[in-house]
């Protein structure tokens, strides 16, 4: 009975703390906290700083902010027109035509960048505007974007799934790899509603492009092979073996570097902003980590996960039944918290009770990634919505609305991959 | 003292991109010693070094920036007088929070001083030495959270709180 009351106080301060806007780092610093001193007479400072040190030290943490960095080198450059030009002739024949260019755009780019921010930025910077030249139906130019954009988590390499495999101690390397097929597989979704949704509205499409010989085609196309280099040197290294995630993001960083010089945008000031910049994100994103692992820490003295887990063990749930339940929390959670700080503040419960359940962890991490990226596209809190809404000047409501679509689509994704659970794993 | 403490998160912010840099250069230097087959050990252990140091030394100049995400739903909703109360709320709780972070650090550092505590790793580097970032880090986030405090309460403007990052 006294456990029961000391977890709904604790509960309470967690809720309370995030809740009324302190910062999500220091929120579950001061979440652990109250749980040791509620829990254990263990000295609770102490405790916090070890667990925090060797965390922040850690070896495979180290891709972070080179992933980071890569990024923002390359969202400097003009990568994104290039990407427009080369995927352009291409798209031209399928039903919806250019609106694929959003989707293939942002495939390409997610390969080489972690975070969908970034990816949803840097396409959108070169398709909005021609797209919106050619008269596409606005909504579809945005929720194509805002669906695609997610890709960026999905298909490594991926920040959020270095998170996740440094909270529950994976290979990130295993699960960037168990991330391009469903990846690939979401992108192919996000097409097909496109074709679906042109054949079906086909008055308001706008008339193709001027036919182009193939010859051409393959000209422009020569745009893509910055792009198509620096993807396989990333992921060609880690598929291949040779390289680890943490020196694959070192070979993306030079390669991004000698892309930027070789193009001409890198300029004494787009290098220290792009550092700066990288330094800032994964700042941010390390004082979460440094909150979340006192909070595993301490939740592991408040038996909260190993009750929650035994409880869900002794309701005999079918694993679907669980997948479905964790969807909803997720989507629900995605409501108030970013992609990030859902993983890392759940994980400290989730992970016992999905190993109880006798989940993959490497088939889960890649589920949960696309069940967190959908909650990023639904109002109220959604970076993706944010980002759009920076860049059209639209109602987020209105951003929501065009990018329902893509979420229903996205939950066909995960259906597909609770059902084919042999698509996201590492062979 | 407004120049000087700008100054300071400055400085640590750029010193924190330096030790990304390091990181960059360490993990290549790696790469290059497995390709030549030198024997080089504790580079991964130096790298995590660094990857504390690029983090916690940051901390500061990302606060400033408004670069630490927080959940906005509520807050922004508030306007006024009690928007302003709850920031006093939230930035109080934060240097608490970021100051008891820092105390404990820097005991760390002194404990790992003290006994002499060294790396288990190949590196056999004095724990204290890299243990400093964290120390100095945390120390100076808490500074910048207590001048923020203190602005905010002589009747400093509350920005909203936005968060465009993920």
């Amino acid at each position: 009975m006294q456990e029961m009351l000391l977890t709904g106080i604790f509960l309470l301060v967690l809720f309370f703390l995030l809740g009324s806007g302190v910062w999500v780092g220091l929120s579950l610093l001061g979440v652990a906290l109250t749980g040791m001193l509620l829990f254990t007479t263990r000295p609770a400072g102490d405790a916090m700083v070890t667990t925090i040190w060797t965390t922040s030290s850690s070896w495979s943490l180290t891709a972070l902010p080179l992933f980071i960095w890569m990024g923002e080198i390359l969202f400097r450059t003009r990568l994104s027109s290039d990407l427009f030009r080369g995927l352009a002739p291409w798209m031209n024949n399928l039903p919806g035509r250019l609106l694929h260019v959003n989707i293939a755009g942002c495939a390409l780019f997610a390969a080489i960048s972690g975070s969908s921010a970034a990816t949803v930025i840097t396409v959108g910077k070169m398709s909005i505007p021609e797209l919106r030249r050619r008269n596409y139906p606005e909504s579809l130019i945005i929720g194509t974007l805002a669906g695609a954009g997610t890709l960026g988590l999905l298909i490594p390499p991926s920040i959020i799934l270095i998170v996740y495999g440094v909270t529950v101690n994976e290979s990130i390397t295993k699960l960037f790899i168990a991330g391009i097929l469903p990846g690939i597989m979401l992108a192919l979704l996000f097409m097909a509603y496109v074709m679906i949704v042109a054949t079906l509205k086909r008055e308001h499409m706008p008339p193709s492009e001027p036919a182009r010989r193939w010859r051409e085609r393959l000209q422009e196309s020569l745009y893509l092979i910055p792009v198509i280099l620096l993807i396989i040197t990333v992921l060609g290294s880690i598929y291949l073996g040779i390289a680890t995630a943490t020196e694959a993001a070192v070979l993306g960083v030079l390669g991004s570097l000698i892309l930027a010089a070789v193009m001409g945008d890198l300029t004494r000031a787009n290098f220290v902003d792009s550092l700066l910049g990288a330094t800032k994100t994964s700042s941010m994103i390390m004082l979460i980590l440094a909150g979340s692992s006192f909070l595993s820490l301490s939740m592991g003295f408040t038996g909260l996960p190993r009750h929650l887990a035994e409880w869900i063990d002794s309701l005999q749930l079918s694993p679907l039944t669980l997948v479905l339940a964790l969807t909803v929390f997720y989507i629900v959670l995605g409501c108030f918290l970013d992609g990030i700080s859902s993983v890392v503040l759940t994980m400290a419960v989730v992970e016992p009770m999905v190993r109880q359940a006798g989940f993959d962890m490497i088939w889960f991490g890649i589920y949960l990634v696309v069940v967190v990226e959908m909650a990023q596209i639904t109002p109220p809190v959604g970076f993706n919505l944010f980002v759009l809404q920076g860049m059209t000047q639209h109602q987020i409501t209105y951003i929501a609305r065009a990018a329902l679509p893509m979420f229903f689509v996205m939950c066909l994704a995960v259906a597909l991959i609770v059902a084919f659970p042999e698509l996201a794993v590492s062979a | 003292m407004r120049s000087l403490l700008d100054r300071l998160y400055l400085v640590c912010g750029a010193l924190a991109a330096l030790f990304l840099v390091a990181i960059a250069l360490l993990v290549l230097l790696s790469i290059i010693a497995r390709l030549m087959s030198w024997q080089l050990s504790g580079l991964s252990n130096y790298a995590g070094y660094c990857m504390a140091a690029a983090s916690f030394l940051a901390l500061a100049y990302t606060f400033g920036q408004g670069g630490h995400i927080r959940v906005t739903l509520l807050i922004n909703r508030l306007q006024g007088g009690r928007r302003r109360l709850a920031e006093i709320w939230c930035l109080g709780v934060g240097f608490f929070m970021a100051a008891y972070f820092a105390y404990y650090s820097i005991k760390m550092v002194q404990v790992s001083h003290l006994i002499h505590d060294v790396s288990q790793g190949p590196d056999a580097s004095p724990l204290w030495i890299p243990q400093l970032s964290m120390a100095l880090g945390t120390t100076v986030l808490a500074i910048a959270l207590l001048d923020k405090l203190i602005a905010v309460l002589r009747g400093a403007p509350v920005e909203t709180a936005a968060s465009l990052v993920d």
